[in-house]
Parts: structure tokens; C-alpha cells; sequence
């Protein structure tokens, strides 16, 4: 009989675990897109941004890049970026604007850049469901302009280091300014 | 132990165990000595009945499979359960059953459809007074089950929704031919209602042995007869039983001290 309870008891706390549909915040589900920024002049050395922030087409609001209460949340001043590619379409469009809060419209530049890619849904788990990974176009991975065209891109050179984006531990762009 | 308990069925025990030890150990003629001294108490009966064992076949029907079907509309199943008393003790035991699951989760939306059969022993722990036929069982089961599962729809983990949440989005994708199998420690109850009526319960805990996977990028979520599938291969399972026993044979019970 003592068995039987303790058999019963195991089975009992089983059942209680029946809740586990939480998706873990370590579990690798769908990448950003990783970019770091390097000098132009001395192209192994990072470079900071001044006041990135970087809006996709069609939105209003900027990525957020830190935990900032006020507006600053949508502009950064390190040297990497991970931005968050659509994961029903296979381009991305996105407005990089350096210098955003100058007062002074004419040190503002603009560039805008559309990724080109394919998607690929792959299983994670029960909690997770599916993450999307993506493989950027190897004869056009992106298209650059500058805003307006008549100014000089401020992203001098973009250098696609990985064209499989499959999780972000990795730099998939380097961009060289 | 087991004498007590044999002569606790024939007599009235009246005495303390020192008593009675103490008796044992100076004359051999034991059941003498008991109804001498149960003789002050006014007795209507002693004629010890020669107890039989009844030997036979239990079938029935998961109760809670056949009724889960009218309530939940992404259920429908049947188990039939049986079981076969080889010795005093021990019965063969078997269940066979049919299930066709839809799961939604969170992000996946799933549906399996596939047979099982689990088939193995049961012990019975449980000491019947005379013609009882009541059981209290621990119990061991392999289970083995073809399946078909398909996958309905999904949803895009993303932790960054910048571009808004993602519906979710069809897929239809079928696999077939997708086999596991499994081990299980039963322990249920069975009670004699009426005649050869049981019903009983029992609970269940399984360990997947062996589990093929749908692809390298899928796997099985819910198993016919295993239940759904955790991390670490372990799952759960009951039933709630009604069965008839159909009777074979009879044997007597010799008592253990003759």
C-alpha cells in the first residue's frame, strides 16, 4: 500500500506541471539582424554612432534600442545595432538617421536601406511554436539611398559578413562610416 | 502476518497479540485454543465457509474516453480494457484504444489521429474477505502506438514585434507513419458494483522509450494513448472504467497454516 501512495504522489505532481507553455527568454527564437559600425579610415576599429535612430517604413516610432523612459529609448550612441526583420515579407525597409537630435536639420543625415531576403520557419518547441530565420539575397542583399538623394550616403560602405541570419551571436553587416 | 490475517477471516479476534503469542509458542493446536476462548462471546456462527476464487475474463470501456467526445469537440476516442486472472494474485491486463486529438497551444495548433495498444500485468495488494472480488492494483504496462499527426497552423515566436504580432499561419503539413513506445506503472481500483459489474480507476505514469519524430523540424506533441508529451519523456495518463467479468472457472482457497 505504501507503494501504491507513493506511486499516486508522483503521478499527482505530474499533473501539476501542466502549465509549461511559457517560452523560455534564453531560447533562441527568431534573430535580429546584427550591425556594427566601423570607422571608414581605419576599418578594424568600431565606431560609435551619434544619436542612431532607425525607423521602418511605414512606422512612426523608432526601434528601441534601451530601457530610456523619455524619447531617448529610440536613439543609440554605441557601435552595434540588432533590428528586427519583418517575418511575413522578404524585404525590410528601414530609415538610419545619424545625428537625429541635432536642432540643426542640415547635420542630420539619412540613409535608407532595404534588406532582401528569404524566410525559413523552423519548429522550436511547444511554448515557442515556430521561429523564422532568414537568408539574405546573395546578388542583392540590400539597396541603399541616400534622404534626400542629392546628399552623400553617410553608411559609406555596407560589408554583408553573414549572409544566413540564424541567431545573434554573430555580425550579419558591417557597416564602415 | 499472513496467519493472523487468515484467522482474523474465521474467527472473531477477541485477544491481544501478546496473548496470543504467547499461545503459540506453548501449544501447537492453535485454532483449539482460539474458540475456547472466544466462547464468552455469544456466537451465531461457526462454520468457517470454504472460500472460492472466481477465475475469468474482465471486459470493458473507458468511461472517460466515450463521454470526453460529446463535451469536447476536439476529442473523440475509445478504450477498450481487459484483463485475465492468471493466479490468486496476478491478472494479464491489456488495454486497446483508438484516439483522434486536436491540440492548441499557444502557437501551434496540431491534430492526432492513431491506435494503441498497452498490455501487461497487474498485481492485486488488496485482501478480500470471503467472496469479495474488490482490487487495489500496482501495475506494469508496454504500450505501443501508430499515429498520424498534422500540423494545422503555427505562430512566429518573435520577442521583438516591432512589425506588430503575426497571425498565425497555415500549414497543413501531414506526417505519417510516426510510431512510440512506451512504458507505464499503473496503479488502479476496481469495485464490484452489482453481480459481475466493476468500475474502477487508475492512474498512470509513462516513460517514452522510443519516439520517431515527425521531422527534424517538428515533433510529437501528443501521443495515442501516451497523452501529451513533456520534456524529458515522461507523461501521465488515467482512466475511469466500467467492466463486466464473465466467469471461467472456480478454485478453492486452501487456507496457509493447514
Amino acid at each position: 500500500m505504501k507503494k501504491i501512495f507513493i506511486v499516486l504522489l508522483i503521478a499527482f505532481s505530474f499533473s501539476s506541471c501542466e502549465k509549461d507553455d511559457i517560452c523560455d527568454a534564453n531560447t533562441r527564437t527568431t534573430p535580429r539582424l546584427v550591425i556594427e559600425f566601423y570607422d571608414v579610415s581605419n576599418p578594424s576599429v568600431l565606431k560609435n554612432v551619434t544619436d542612431l535612430k532607425v525607423i521602418g517604413e511605414g512606422k512612426t516610432e523608432g526601434i528601441i534600442f534601451n530601457n530610456a523612459a523619455n524619447d531617448s529609448k529610440y536613439v543609440t550612441n554605441g557601435s552595434t545595432i540588432s533590428i528586427p526583420l519583418k517575418t511575413d515579407a522578404t524585404t525590410s525597409t528601414y530609415s538610419f538617421i545619424l545625428n537625429s537630435r541635432n536642432p540643426n536639420p542640415t547635420f542630420i543625415d539619412s540613409d535608407k536601406v532595404t534588406f532582401n531576403y528569404t524566410t525559413k520557419d523552423v519548429f522550436v518547441s511547444r511554448a515557442c511554436g515556430f521561429k523564422t530565420l532568414f537568408i539574405l539575397d546573395p546578388l542583392n542583399p540590400y539597396t541603399q539611398t541616400a534622404i534626400p538623394s542629392t546628399k552623400l550616403k553617410w553608411m559609406q560602405f555596407i560589408s554583408v559578413e553573414k549572409s544566413n541570419i540564424d541567431n545573434e551571436d554573430e555580425t550579419h553587416i558591417k557597416v564602415f562610416f | 502476518m499472513s496467519m493472523f490475517l487468515a484467522q482474523a477471516q474465521d474467527t472473531i479476534p477477541t485477544k491481544t497479540s501478546l496473548e496470543r503469542t504467547k499461545i503459540v509458542g506453548e501449544i501447537p493446536e492453535v485454532p483449539k485454543q482460539v474458540t475456547k476462548k472466544t466462547d464468552l462471546i455469544p456466537k451465531t456462527d461457526t462454520i468457517v465457509p470454504v472460500k472460492k476464487d472466481r477465475y475469468g475474463v474482465r471486459v470493458g470501456v473507458d468511461l472517460y474516453k466515450l463521454t470526453r467526445g460529446l463535451y469536447d469537440g476536439n476529442y473523440k476516442g475509445i478504450e477498450l480494457v481487459g484483463d485475465y486472472r492468471l493466479t490468486k494474485k496476478y491478472y494479464l491486463a491489456a488495454e486497446l484504444g483508438s484516439e483522434d486529438k486536436k491540440t492548441e497551444d499557444d502557437r501551434l495548433n496540431t491534430n492526432t489521429k492513431g491506435t494503441y495498444i498497452k498490455a501487461g500485468f497487474d498485481y492485486n495488494a488488496y485482501e478480500n474477505w470471503l467472496d469479495m472480488e474488490n482490487i487495489i492494483s500496482i501495475g506494469l504496462r508496454g504500450g505501443f502506438s501508430t499515429f498520424s499527426q498534422r500540423l494545422n497552423s503555427y505562430k512566429i515566436y518573435n520577442a521583438y514585434p516591432y512589425w506588430g504580432e503575426m497571425p498565425w499561419n497555415p500549414s497543413g503539413e501531414e506526417f505519417n507513419g510516426l510510431t512510440a513506445s512506451w512504458i507505464e506503472v499503473v496503479t488502479g481500483v476496481k469495485v464490484k458494483v452489482i453481480n459481475n459489474i466493476f468500475v474502477g480507476f487508475s492512474l498512470r505514469l509513462n516513460v517514452l522509450i522510443t519516439d520517431k519524430k515527425p521531422s527534424d523540424n517538428f515533433e510529437n506533441l501528443y501521443i495515442p494513448g501516451f497523452n501529451r508529451t513533456y520534456a524529458g519523456n515522461f507523461g501521465v495518463g488515467f482512466n475511469y472504467t466500467i467492466t463486466y467479468f464473465v466467469p471461467l472457472y472456480k478454485k478453492t482457497v486452501k487456507p496457509k497454516e493447514k
